[in-house]
């Protein structure tokens, strides 16, 4: 046993001490929010000269001339913002007109809408989710003054109290759980980071086989300790190498997203967003933000201690099944390159889970997933989306028990064949020479 | 009357096939404690074969293998050290720092390593490398790094397996200084495997020699030499050849002979067992005028190829 964390700690303390770990440790959090600021960033910078004509031809709105020219009467239903401006006329310009004028959108502003509710924007230039998100609240604002004026006695404050606006929350009768379609995003992105990480540990597992083989060094090495501790104890310590960046990550995340709440909060940003996204909540702070958001609320409803608990047990049940495979074929061969071809059966489940993923995604319960979420193949991928929407405990924890008993069972079997092969110079075996290893006596 | 030594090693019929070949067909070897073992034997001969088993990384398939009276067993691992014929160190990490490893994964405690560390980097002219990546050391550097690592647990019993190889004459021989010091001074025994047969001449006390998986010689090293000499001697005088040669008639044999100028002639002779050197030399100097008259030097080179000859025919 103490040898057995000799090897681990030599194993885990050399990986993480290299720079690039350090490294993509840091950044991996920085590097992912960044990319994400920079396409809304990008995003904004686009935006920011929308002009959009108002062709009002049947004089729906009635308008007041000022030193802007034309302007609506009740202006308050068309702000003015920074990245979006408005100007109207009554009368129609042709397509070549709008074309050599400086207008990016061209609405109009007809009977039609008031009967279907329906408008048309012809665009010189693909209009942003932003800038169309705000003419469509714009003009359901002019139009709801309007009609209210028009068909009612009440003044449009009265009207926009008494206006109700049903918000639908899904809920599973047995488990409880809230919103869960949305809540299995975040499962799916967990379980996307679980391919990434047994992938790529994986494959340091075998490279530190192949190192150790090529080197001679497993020689001394297994003088000492049997092979089965050392490939155990190697397993074992990449695995926590892995599990350091995930816990590395995830506390770096939530301090970048703390960090940039704080920000929103205290320069005003996430009032701003508030209001234009028509919310009239009277505390702007992060959660209040984030729960009477409707896109967003489901992120506060996640159990995110059991998810990141579970995951980090997934993560490493999943990274012991694949990881001995992983060191099994390592000791089979002497070079990497020689080891493509007997990695294909390790590969195929993890990239079949991986496939499978984005087919819960779109249905969560089908027999299928459930089946996989118990299958230790592909339980560690499964299991995350199904987890993040809620599944009874008992499923969760028979799981967990079939993965344990497979795991136990697999690094005897990978045991067996590393023992054999990391004697075995100078030929390339075959996927049944492997198997035949599995009945041999090496002590 | 034989004196029996205190075996640190007894290998009893041992036995390993691999497939189709076999390794090992009924070894025995007996390796008495506090001496210098050699095991000999052309390329696959099967000694790596039997070193890994002593060395606990196989089993064998049938027969005994007893360790200072036990049989081997995992805990004796901690006793033995081991350096492999094919070795190597982790690329990625600095000298000292695979140094401590490997003495921590034998059992030392990190304070006791460092300090025996340290005593030995600098007995072997190491000492400066502490901090350097491995990738950095020569190839003779690596090798003492190896040695150092096999032998700071202080082993009661020491495998090396071509502890020479890669060495230049000068690092060979204060290897070869440090492998006797290792067991005058601290009584430890030595499995040594080699092709340098000048090292077994110089080091081994005893011999085993193995060919295509079975011993075919086993014993001291002096009674082999003197066994291959088979009463031979160097015998060299100044006289009448013929007159001579017609004197010895059965009482010696003659294997060869050189001549010189000056009547002077070289010749090698075999003494029967029983006649006495001496008495030998007292009747030749009757007949001739004696110059020198000594036991043949067999070399264990020698002993090594008329056995494996022997052996194949």
């Amino acid at each position: 046993m103490r040898n057995w964390l000799v090897i681990l700690g030599r194993e885990y303390k050399t990986r993480v001490r290299r720079r690039a770990f350090i490294i993509s440790t840091l950044l991996g959090p920085i590097i992912m929010v960044g990319f994400v600021a920079l396409i809304v960033l990008f995003s904004q910078s686009q935006e920011t000269n929308s002009k959009i004509l108002v062709v009002d031809s049947s004089e729906i709105l009635s308008f007041s001339i000022n030193e802007k020219g034309q302007i609506p009467s009740c202006f308050e239903c068309f702000p003015e913002r920074d990245f979006l401006e408005y100007r109207f006329t009554t009368e129609p310009i042709s397509e070549e007109e709008f074309l050599e004028s400086d207008f990016t959108g061209m609405l109009e502003f007809d009977d039609g809408i008031l009967q279907n509710s329906k408008a048309l924007l012809q665009y010189e230039t693909t209009p942003s989710m932003r800038v169309k998100s705000a003419i469509k609240r714009d003009l359901t604002e002019a139009v709801e003054r309007l009609r209210v004026r028009m068909e009612s006695d009440l003044d449009y404050e009265t009207y926009k109290r008494l206006k109700v606006k049903i918000g639908l929350v899904t809920q599973d009768v047995e488990t409880r759980d809230r919103n869960a379609e949305n809540k299995s995003l975040v499962g799916w992105i967990f379980s996307m980071f679980m391919f990434m990480f047994i992938m790529i540990y994986g494959m340091h597992v075998m490279r530190g086989v192949i190192e150790e083989k090529s080197n001679r060094i497993v020689e001394v090495v297994v003088s000492i300790v049997k092979p089965e501790a050392l490939m155990g104890a190697k397993v074992a310590g990449i695995g926590l190498v892995g599990i350091t960046q995930i816990l590395a990550w995830a506390v770096l995340s939530w301090l970048l997203f703390i960090g940039f709440g704080t920000y929103a909060e205290s320069s005003g940003m996430l009032a701003d967003i508030m209001i234009e996204s028509g919310n009239t909540v009277s505390s702007t702070d992060l959660n209040t933000f984030m729960s009477s958001h409707e896109d967003l609320s489901f992120l506060m409803q996640i159990n995110w201690l059991a998810m990141l608990g579970w995951g980090v047990f997934f993560y490493l049940g999943g990274f012991a099944l694949y990881g001995s495979f992983f060191a099994a074929v390592g000791a089979s061969v002497e070079q990497e390159s020689d080891a493509q071809y007997l990695l294909l059966p390790v590969m195929l489940p993890l990239i079949f889970s991986y496939i499978l993923n984005i087919q819960i995604l779109e249905a969560p319960e089908t027999t299928l997933a459930t089946i996989c979420s118990f299958v230790p193949f592909t339980s560690p991928i499964t299991m995350m989306v199904r987890l993040s929407m809620g599944v009874p405990w008992y499923e969760v924890l028979i799981s967990a028990v079939i993965l344990v008993f497979t795991v136990y069972l697999m690094i005897k079997l990978a045991g067996r064949i590393y023992r054999t092969g990391i004697f075995m110079y100078g030929k390339k075996p075959s996927l049944l020479e492997m198997l035949k290893w599995l009945t041999y006596r090496n002590r | 009357m034989t004196i029996t030594q205190p075996l640190a090693l007894s290998l009893r019929e041992v036995r390993k096939q691999y497939g189709d070949h076999l390794a090992l067909d009924g070894v025995s070897v007996d390796v008495p404690q506090g001496s210098v073992f050699g095991l000999l034997g052309p390329n696959g001969a099967g000694k790596t074969t039997l070193i890994r088993m002593v060395a606990g990384i196989t089993a064998p398939d049938s027969g005994e293998i007893s360790f200072f009276g036990s049989p081997l067993e995992q805990s004796h691992i901690q006793n033995i050290g081991y350096l492999p014929e094919e070795r190597g160190l982790y690329k990625n990490m600095r000298v000292g720092e695979q140094a401590l490893y490997f003495a921590c994964l034998r059992g030392m405690g990190r304070s006791e390593a460092e300090f025996e560390l340290k005593d030995w980097f600098e007995r072997l002219d190491v000492d400066g490398w502490w901090n350097k990546e491995v990738a950095d050391l020569s190839k003779g550097m690596a090798q003492k790094i190896q040695f150092i690592v096999s032998i700071l647990h202080k082993p009661k019993f020491l495998i090396l397996d071509e502890p020479l190889s890669g060495f230049d004459p000068i690092n060979a021989q204060r290897i070869k200084a440090e492998i006797k010091r290792l067991r005058d001074e601290n009584g430890t025994t030595v499995l040594l495997s080699t092709h340098d047969m000048s090292s077994v001449d110089e080091l081994c006390d005893n011999v085993a020699l193995v060919n295509q998986g079975s011993k075919i010689l086993e014993g001291r090293v002096d009674l082999l030499r003197e066994n291959a000499r088979a009463g031979r001697v160097d015998f060299k005088f100044k006289g009448n050849l013929i007159a001579f040669t017609a004197a010895l008639g059965a009482s010696a044999i003659l294997y060869s002979v050189h001549s010189s100028e000056n009547h002077v002639h070289d010749m090698v002779l075999g003494i029967p067992p029983d006649t006495p050197i001496e008495k030998f030399l007292k009747w030749a100097t009757k007949e001739v005028d004696v110059l020198s008259c000594s036991p043949k030097t067999i070399s264990m080179d020698e002993v090594f190829l008329r056995a494996v000859k022997k052996a194949e025919s």
